[in-house]
């Protein structure tokens, strides 16, 4: 054996030996002190820009890689579309991207953007449009290029229109094959109802109704300058990229035209229990109803109230009890969201084997009846707070993220002051608020309860609990039948 | 030329910069590879964006370790890792131990009784493992047993510490991985709270503590229903995957087995962290907030406590070159789908790179598969192709949804030609170029998260080279027509793949399974075929194109073989009622 080498092996170990002398480890991890840490958010009003035309954007330099990314929103979306042509905005939105240019045939538009690896996307949601664009930074004058011309003059070329309805069309039928899309789609339509705008669901006959024309004019409608805000991040200097973003939109007109609001009406059902039969051998449960839209003051205590019942991971609640204790489910917990223009929900949902799925469900119950009965511990306010504070440089990770924030919060009109103010307003949440809130908006009988798998094993039950759905989710029973995919009228 | 990405972008902004060379030159990263004397190695990224740090470590360990009856411990085993320590999740270690074995000792009596229960099974005296009947009064008692040990333990349990300890100190998306040949640990958390990561990180490998064992069996099977059985295609993909490995352990689902997750046991999974997780046996990665020299005292001052271990066994089964092609015929609740795989290469072959490029020139809105199947044969609705690569194998992969209306087996056959045309004529250059320059924006593009970094540099030294994270990019740059069509008659044959045809299941009515009466009444073999044409028939809308085939049908009724009459008859009745239905809803 070479003894050189049992030195060299050795002699790290000795200095080792002598750093964890010098400085041991604590038996415990409570005994470990850490420096303090700040952090300021980034200031929108640093990264704001008005173009010459009067546009909106929010650059953030970021040289790290040579890539430029061009992220526009749009004021146009689903809440638009005239009754009768569901499926409009979608489409418009993707044959924006799918269908070549007025100078450029699909395949010509399609075969540039590949060879300049530029990924160019368009879309249209609910209550917000957007189009992106991701290029090498050496290349940016050809791929912005290009990008314009499919925000400005998109082809709707007819055979890709055609493709993109055989594909819609397709898809359509898979409508109830994923109990987890039934639950999601029906869910939706429980807290908002039929005529929601997240709600109006395209048919075989509206999207075979649907025109190229009909397409083209929604376009026309809403995409011009003075409708659209720019995020853009990357390799590139301030004055050079406005110079860039200022001759792409120049000699675009701006109509003055006043876009319709987001309607912010909801027509939520009656509580009760909601069952979907589907085959499967696990169930799948949704409990929860509205919850409030985001100006609403109590919306930070709303947010650590269900970190506690059921955000938080491992930490919450009904992760704890359902899974962690009983083994019950894989994923339990619940969600709040906070609307912009209609109230977001609350969501508590687990999915477990059949014979379960009841007492999992009496197990959520009890939990959240406690965020109703008795205040949360210190130790468990202190561990949310805590978190939500510590995450926060999460929301400015990287630079396109800012700018993207940035460009969303002047989209929605977001109070200027949310992200200076956000730490603070969660430090001042007390236990006395949490239950507050828990007993304002956790309402167990106002609670809509949705069910989707095989309903005859469910209600057998697990043999060992005297439980059965209908006692725990009060109110009616309702068999919902599974809608006929392409025309969604139940059957 | 190695360049720090982010330090010569520091440098050049203080500099008046006016042109693009403030960013990297390649799609490049400076890692510092360190290995402790303990045979522990680290990946270390210094990135300063955010005053955070997103931190893993990968165990050379997965599911192609395991052998038929465990299947599925590696991911068991990942779960295991948060259910405490010595230290943390108890407020009486020695109590925790002791109910710990004496579970183990009602567990052990169990298990001889399923023993006896899978003896009963085999000669069908009980319908499943699962079948009420099965349990005899013992076990029954024992389970009960067994219960109420739970609860004496969940009160000296403090649930889920390690959980909560992170979130408390801003840790985020605390969680872990499995797949064939790895297991990760992941997080990312605040850049003041490194040393409470290496405290418990450090702290789950020296003193695990494997509490709440058997009710995590259960949170594994429950995941297991998730991901696989109750999804449209999760028990398709698995019976697939299984047939296309014939020797390498990877034909096992990761999830493991249905019938061997309820048996692994408290020894096995002592075994395997003996086996698996010694220091030289893992590898830590940190990208983020912090300065190399700084951490590497804390790292060693923690890690460094962990005893190297005998090295792991190799995983030593080769996979054989298939002999013949391998078809699968399913219905599903899913579009018609065509899918292909086709031996390949592990991810650190010299081939990889070549297959890589290959499957780029197939995919994507210009790929060859598009244009030819959706664009100008208009016979799918979408056509791709893809190269896996694992440590011990891979395949390449192409999967085509078919339009409606069309045969499954056209749109094999256009498959095919597309790719034999690979064989027999080079790349151009333009085309080559296209997905070249695609794929040096992709290599850049994966560099613009701290925490992708981290995950990558994890899945790599999994994957058997960390480094793949620099040298992908020049390997495919590398690459020439010539290799592709080498690669192409190489690798595409007809006795090296395994051929997926899925098909649509009819429809189910949300009432109640409907079985129709008719079909039921059909010989077994006749059944499926019988489903699918009144599945189809029910899908037309169209009253024309039903009454061209009712017409067609009645030509043909003379020549029907006697055999083939009574499916015969009930399609045509089905189409007669179909074609009523639509006549009349057109009315309304």
């Amino acid at each position: 054996m070479n003894s050189k080498r049992i030195v060299a092996v050795a002699l790290p170990l000795v200095v080792a030996a002598s750093l964890a002398s010098a400085q041991a480890v604590p038996d415990n991890p409570e005994k470990l002190t850490f420096a303090p840490l700040t952090y300021n958010p980034p200031s929108a009003k640093d990264h704001r820009v008005v173009l010459k035309n009067g546009m909106v954007a929010y650059l953030a330099e970021d040289r790290a890689l040579p890539l430029v990314n061009i992220q526009v929103m749009v004021r146009a979306g689903v809440w638009l579309e005239p009754p009768g042509k569901e499926g409009l905005a979608r489409l418009t939105g993707s044959q924006m991207r799918a269908g070549g240019t007025k100078s450029l045939t699909a395949e010509q538009f399609d075969e540039r953007a590949d060879f300049l690896a530029a990924q160019i996307g368009s879309s249209m949601g609910d209550t917000s449009a957007g189009a992106s664009l991701n290029c090498l930074a050496d290349n940016l004058d050809d791929s912005l290029k290009l990008f314009i011309e499919m925000l400005r003059e998109p082809g709707f070329q007819e055979d890709r229109f055609k493709l993109a309805k055989d594909q819609i069309l397709q898809d359509m039928k898979k409508r109830n094959d994923e109990s987890e899309a039934i639950e999601g789609r029906e869910f939706q339509v429980l807290v908002y109802g039929d005529d929601h705008l997240g709600n109006r669901f395209s048919t075989e006959a509206s999207i075979n109704a649907l025109t190229r024309a009909d397409l083209s004019a929604f376009h026309e409608m809403y995409y011009y300058p003075a409708n659209m805000i720019l995020a853009v991040s990357g390799a590139f200097t301030k004055a050079d990229m406005v110079k860039k973003l200022e001759g792409a939109f120049v000699n675009w007109p701006s109509p003055k035209r006043v876009v319709a609001p987001v309607p912010t009406v909801i027509k939520t059902a009656s509580p009760g229990f909601y069952r979907i039969n589907k085959d499967v051998n696990q169930g799948r449960v949704s409990v929860g109803l509205p919850s409030v839209v985001r100006t609403s003051p109590d919306v930070y205590a709303l947010e650590v109230m269900n970190e506690i019942l059921g955000g938080s991971g491992f930490t919450a609640r009904i992760t704890r009890t359902v899974r962690s204790n009983e083994g019950l489910a894989y994923s339990a917990g619940s969600g709040i969201g906070f609307g912009t223009y209609f109230p977001g929900r609350f969501r508590a949902s687990y999915q477990s084997k059949s014979s379960t799925v009841a007492y999992a469900l009496q197990l959520v119950f009890e939990e959240i009846k406690k965020m109703r009965e008795t205040r949360v511990t210190d130790e468990e306010l202190l561990t949310i707070k805590n978190n939500i504070i510590q995450t926060f440089p999460s929301n400015f990770e990287s630079k396109a993220q800012q700018a993207g924030t940035f460009a969303a919060d002047e989209y929605t009109k977001r109070d200027p002051l949310y992200w200076s103010t956000y730490r603070d307003r969660i430090q001042a949440v007390t236990a006395a608020d949490v239950q507050r809130v828990a007993r304002q908006y956790l309402v167990p009988e106002k609670m809509i309860t949705l069910v989707v798998g095989n309903q005859a094993e469910i209600a057998k039950g697990d043999g060992k609990h005297d439980v059965t759905i209908e006692k725990i989710a009060g109110g009616k029973v309702t068999e919902l039948p599974l809608r006929d995919p392409m025309t969604m009228k139940r059957k | 030329m190695i360049l720090n990405v982010k330090r010569v972008a520091l440098a050049l902004s203080f500099a008046a910069v006016t042109t693009l060379a403030g960013a990297a030159e390649k799609p490049r990263i400076e890692v510092e590879e360190w290995t402790m004397p303990n045979g522990m190695k680290w990946l270390l990224y210094e990135r300063h964006d955010a005053p955070t740090i997103a931190t893993g470590w990968v165990a050379h360990v997965g599911s192609a370790n395991e052998r038929p009856g465990i299947t599925g411990i590696s991911h068991f085993f990942e779960h295991m890792m948060f259910k405490g320590t010595n230290t943390v999740g108890t407020k009486d270690i020695a109590q925790d131990l002791r109910l710990i074995d004496e579970q183990e000792q009602v567990r052990t009596e169990m298990r001889a009784l399923m023993a006896e229960m899978r003896a009963r099974l085999r000669r069908g005296e009980i319908a499943s493992m699962d079948d009420p009947a099965a349990k005899t009064p013992r076990y029954k008692e024992l389970e009960a047993k067994f219960d109420e040990l739970v609860l004496k333990q969940r009160d000296n349990i403090i649930k889920d510490q390690l959980d909560q300890i992170y979130t408390k100190n801003g840790g985020e998306f605390l969680n872990a991985s499995t797949n064939e040949d790895l297991t990760v640990y992941f997080m990312r958390l605040p850049k003041n709270k490194l040393e409470l990561w290496a405290w418990l990180e450090s702290d789950r490998l020296l003193n695990p503590v494997f509490r709440e064992f058997y009710s995590e069996r259960d949170v594994v099977f429950e995941e297991r229903r998730l991901r696989t059985e109750s999804t449209p295609l999760g028990k398709f993909d698995e019976a697939f995957n299984s047939i296309f490995w014939d020797a390498h352990p990877y034909s096992w689902p990761v999830v493991g087995w249905a019938s061997d997750i309820p048996m692994y046991t408290l020894q096995q999974a002592k075994d395997y962290f003996t086996t698996y997780y010694a220091p030289n046996n893992i590898t830590g990665v940190l990208v983020g907030d912090f300065k190399t020299a700084e951490v590497k005292p804390l790292l060693e001052r923690y890690f460094g406590r962990l005893k190297r271990g005998p090295a792991a066994p190799e995983v030593v089964t080769l996979e054989p070159k298939s002999l013949g092609e391998k078809r699968f015929y399913a219905e599903a609740e899913t579009s018609p789908t065509v899918r292909v795989w086709w031996q390949g290469v592990s991810v650190v072959h010299k081939d990889f790179a070549v297959l890589d490029l290959l499957t780029d020139v197939l995919s994507g809105r210009t790929g060859r598969l598009t244009k030819a199947l959706v664009l100008d044969r208009k016979i799918a609705n979408n056509a791709s192709a893809f190269v896996n690569g694992q440590k011990y194998g891979g395949f390449v992969g192409a999967e085509v949804t078919v339009k409606d209306g069309q045969e499954p087996s056209a749109a094999e056959a256009a498959l095919h030609e597309v790719i034999d045309k690979l064989k027999t004529e080079v790349v151009p250059d333009q085309e080559l170029q296209k997905v070249k320059n695609q794929a040096k924006a992709n290599a850049y593009r994966r560099l613009s998260s701290a925490t992708f970094i981290m995950f990558q540099l994890l899945q790599n030294d999994g994957a058997g080279d960390w480094k793949k994270i620099n040298t992908q990019a020049e390997e495919v740059d590398a690459v020439t027509a010539a290799d592709i069509q080498r690669a192409a008659k190489q690798y595409f044959t007809r006795e090296t793949r395994a051929v997926g045809i899925f098909t649509r299941k009819a429809a189910e009515s949300g009432a109640a399974s409907q079985e129709d009466p008719d079909i039921a009444a059909l010989p077994a073999e006749a059944q499926p075929m019988a489903k699918q044409a009144v599945a189809r028939i029910k899908d037309e809308k169209d009253p024309a194109k039903l009454k061209e085939q009712l017409e067609q049908m009645r030509g043909q009724a003379g020549q029907v073989k006697a055999e083939a009459k009574p499916i015969f008859d009930l399609i045509l009745k089905r189409a007669e009622e179909r074609l009523a239905e639509i006549e009349k809803e057109g009315k309304n």
